[in-house]
């Protein structure tokens, strides 16, 4: 598709880079925890902000007592700021110590689970399983292989593994500006503060470019946004079965007092798909770069 | 109003309707081209969009940015990433067409 590459030639071909508060939707996530900004958050967001704060407290405390009782500990990666798709050369990827010590005894375990997104939407799958996308995926047939190279967690029984950036707390930084000006002594001339663009990342602008800044403040856009994984760290491979179609469904439109009556026939498509593969990589495995399987 | 060489622009988003407002309101916002709530347009820095903006200014949240982004590219910024790539073709041979990476 040509969604990819045109958001590529659009963005390289601007410099400096849009500033990636442009990215608002996308930018949320980050591997960088940010500092929020002096003032309230606004309220569709402060529960997504508490949620975040446990989980960071949760994994903090976890990579203090790697040998937790509880059963459910959380390993998280800390991966470089981009989790690119394997085409794109990133910086080697750095492993924390508890990552190092964990990662092991996860893969050990039998049965793994991975919440795959697919265009940001989650997927909660394990091996052997068939879902069924809400939507018809176009340009490939039954029988293409797939490589699902977005994931927030990967987890077995006991461990699992998460991204370590939070989503921050997204709130425009105009509402928070306070400038009082002195009379005594400061000028009364008006001046213009232009946003600050935070400095462009050498990678594609992507989803996941570090900012340093809060994005503009959209709220229903803001919602959801989670850190991914970087891909390096499985392997998640799934075959398009098949495309289904639901029954015709005929939705009859026309108004009071009005006898013709308009029928609009529809029967949408979907795309089946069978996941065969969720694989956890090795420390070697993935501080080795091999990307063969 | 101090401008560096470079033209600044207004990002200007519609937060609240006016709907109930008087007329002249909901005028000054369709000459903004704000027709629809959290719909945002860049009007370069002037005195009259910003006296624009200072009649709506409860209703609009304002930023003062570099660069202007039309619709098309903004609606390009909001598209997801596929989350997947096609490893492999059915009826290709592993190996044969390995070099075939297609990004949906």
């Amino acid at each position: 598709m040509l969604s990819r590459t045109l958001k590529r030639a659009l963005l390289d071909s601007r410099l400096p880079l849009p500033p990636t508060f442009l990215l608002p939707w996308a930018a949320g996530l980050t591997t960088v925890s940010h500092t929020p900004e002096a003032g309230n958050v606004p309220p569709p967001l402060i529960d997504s902000a508490q949620h975040v704060s446990t989980d960071r407290q949760a994994m903090k405390s976890a990579s203090k007592q790697p040998k937790s009782a509880s059963p459910a500990h959380t390993a998280p990666a800390t991966a470089p700021k981009l989790p690119a798709p394997s085409s794109t050369g990133t910086s080697p990827i750095a492993l924390s110590q508890s990552v190092r010590d964990l990662l092991p005894l996860l893969q050990a375990q039998g049965s793994h689970y991975i919440t795959a997104h697919i265009f940001d939407r989650p997927y909660l799958l394990t091996q052997g399983d068939t879902v069924r996308l809400p939507f018809f995926m176009k340009d490939v047939a039954p029988g293409d292989i797939l490589r699902l190279n977005k994931a927030s967690n990967i987890g077995s029984r006991d461990y699992t593994l998460k991204a370590s950036a939070a989503a921050p707390k997204l709130k425009s930084s105009t509402t928070t500006t306070v400038e009082v000006l002195d009379p005594t002594s400061g000028s009364l001339a008006s001046h213009s503060r232009v946003m600050p663009t935070p400095s462009p990342d050498s990678e594609t602008p992507s989803s996941t470019a570090a900012r340093t800044m809060a994005p503009h403040f959209i709220p229903h856009i803001a919602k959801g946004k989670v850190s991914y994984l970087d891909d390096r760290l499985f392997v998640c491979r799934a075959v398009v079965m098949g495309v289904e179609a639901e029954p015709m469904r005929v939705k009859e439109k026309t108004k009071r007092r009005q006898r013709k009556v308009k029928s609009v026939k529809s029967k949408h498509r979907y795309t089946i798909l069978k996941v065969k593969e969720v694989r956890i990589r090795g420390v070697e495995e993935i501080e080795g770069g091999d990307e063969l399987d | 109003m101090s401008l560096p060489t470079a033209t600044n622009y207004f990002r200007i988003t519609l937060l609240r309707s006016a709907i109930g407002l008087p007329k002249r309101t909901s005028g000054v916002l369709a000459a903004l081209g704000l027709h629809k709530r959290l719909r945002t347009v860049y009007h370069p820095v002037s005195q009259t969009v910003a006296g624009q903006v200072f009649a709506v200014k409860e209703l609009v949240d304002v930023q003062e940015v570099v660069q202007a982004l039309s619709a098309r590219e903004m609606r390009q910024l909001r598209q997801p990433e596929s989350g997947f790539y096609v490893e492999r073709r059915a009826g290709v041979r592993a190996g044969e067409g390995e070099g075939e990476e297609v990004e949906v």
